[in-house]
Formats: C-alpha cells, structure tokens, sequence
C-alpha cells in the first residue's frame, strides 16, 4: 500500500468523527478533494508532505469540532440532555483518542533521535485523562437522563 | 457568519466562495483552488474550512448544489458542483457595496498610500 493511499484510509476514517447528517453529504466530496490536494502536492513538491497532511488533518478535525459544536448548540436548544451529553461523551472520547495517537506518533518519530518530548507529551496525557474523566461523566449523565425520560419516547435523532 | 444581504460583513471564506462562483459553477476542489489564485495565495482553505462554510452557504440560500459532473482536467471521478443563487449574488453586491464605502472613506482620509494603486 503506498503513502497516499495510507493517508487516503486515515484521512476517511477521520471524516468517520462528523456528524452522520454532514457526512452522508459531503465525506465523499472531502475525500476527492483531499486526494486531488495529496496529488498536486506530490507533482508539485515530490517532498515535505508529512507536514501538509498533518496541516490537512488538524484543520479537518476543527471543522469537525465545529460542526459537532453546532449540533451541541442545536441539540441545547431543543433541551434533549440525553443527546447533549451523548455527544459530549463521544467528543471527549474522540479527543481522547487522538490524542493517545498523537502521543503514540510523536514518540515513534523521536524514537532514536535523543529528543525531549516531555513538552509535547505531558499535556497531551494529561488532555487525555481529562477526555477521559468527561466521557465517563457524560456517559452517568446521559445514563441518568436516559432514565427520566418518559416511557415510549425516543430519541431526537432516530 | 452573517449570511444575509442586510446583514453584517460575511467571513473571508464566504466573500471568497462568492466571488469564485459568482462567474461559474465550481467543485470543491476547484474553488479551493480558485480562492487560492484569487487571493494570490493569501487565503488558503482546508477541506475542513471550505464544506463546512460550503453547508452553511447552502443552508442560507446563497448557493445550491448542482448535478454531479466529470472534470475532464482532473480525472473521472463524478464530482458535486456548486453554483451561486440569486440571494448569493445579492449578498455578494452588497458586501462589495460595503468595500466600496470603506475604501472611499479611507481615500478621504489619505489613508492608502500611493503605492497600492488603489
């Protein structure tokens, strides 16, 4: 498997964290995108395209953030808690997650080269133990409004 | 982002998205490019940047999707056009309005140098 197609399976995976609605839209319209952005930065510059596509997946992933952000402000203003914090839950694990990659990454790419990386590695850790506690906070808390919701209803977004 | 004909100043993304349909239907892909040349490489988009402005342009009228169509310069790969609306090429002519009015302003005042030629 070639590079580009490695960073084509990440960068679909990462399209995975949007919400289902923007998905369905417009995943497969990002990904051509994305591929044609990989192949004129490979017939343009040939090198130097490890810090593209990392610029590529960061400003993707805020674009997810935002748009899980709407839906948060949506969502709140509907008051349905259980989804409010259903997504607070898989924001948290989502931030989690990639931070443990980003963690697993940069200690990969200094492996051998006898860099200090406590700096970059510290806070992501402890970003990682925060995600953590929130997910699970969100998680009793959804459990809990789960619990009030009157019998027979469902959910908004089902 | 202010998205209406009377409303605030629209984000550079949106003014940009604009001006690159404004004179013909585009794909993603193809008005990040577009932008890119327009602002001589001063604005670049993501792809996380341009369909999310993308969705919320369409959710105020100012484009609309079109069909999905082959780019013959890229590959054959079937691909979703975008195209401005009626209300886009409003919001576009008063946001250049807007311009318009601020840069005469700071002509008053002699606050653009003469090298800038504008």
């Amino acid at each position: 498997m070639d590079a580009q197609t490695r960073y084509r399976r990440w960068y679909r995976r990462l399209l995975g964290l949007y919400p289902r609605p923007y998905r369905e839209r417009f995943a497969d319209s990002m990904e051509q995108t994305f591929t044609d952005l990989c192949r004129e930065r490979t017939a343009t510059e040939g090198r130097g395209q490890g810090a593209f596509i990392l610029w590529i997946f960061t400003e993707t992933f805020a674009g997810i953030i935002r748009e899980r952000a709407t839906d948060l402000a949506r969502l709140t203003m509907v008051r349905n808690a259980t989804n409010v914090f259903r997504i607070v839950k898989y924001l948290a694990l989502a931030t989690g997650g990639l931070m443990v990659a980003a963690t697993a990454t940069v200690m990969v790419l200094a492996r051998g080269t006898g860099e200090d990386i406590t700096g970059v590695v510290a806070p992501a850790l402890l970003l990682t133990l925060l995600s953590a506690v929130a997910a699970v906070v969100a998680a009793i808390l959804q459990g809990t409004s789960d619990r009030r919701r009157p019998p027979g209803s469902s959910p908004a977004w089902k | 982002m202010a998205s209406t004909r009377d409303g605030g100043p629209l984000t550079p993304a949106v003014l940009h998205i604009l001006l690159v349909l404004s004179t013909q239907d585009r794909h993603g892909y193809g008005i990040m490019k577009q932008v890119e040349s327009d602002s001589r490489g001063k604005v670049k988009m993501g792809p996380g940047t341009l369909y999310g402005s993308i969705r919320r342009m369409t959710e105020a009228g100012l484009i609309r999707e079109s069909d999905k169509k082959i780019d013959p310069n890229l590959d054959d790969e079937r691909r979703v056009y975008y195209g401005i609306t009626a209300l886009g090429q409003q919001t576009l002519a008063a946001e250049l309005q807007r311009y318009r009015q601020v840069v005469a302003v700071a002509h008053e005042r002699s606050l653009i140098p003469k090298a800038m030629g504008i």
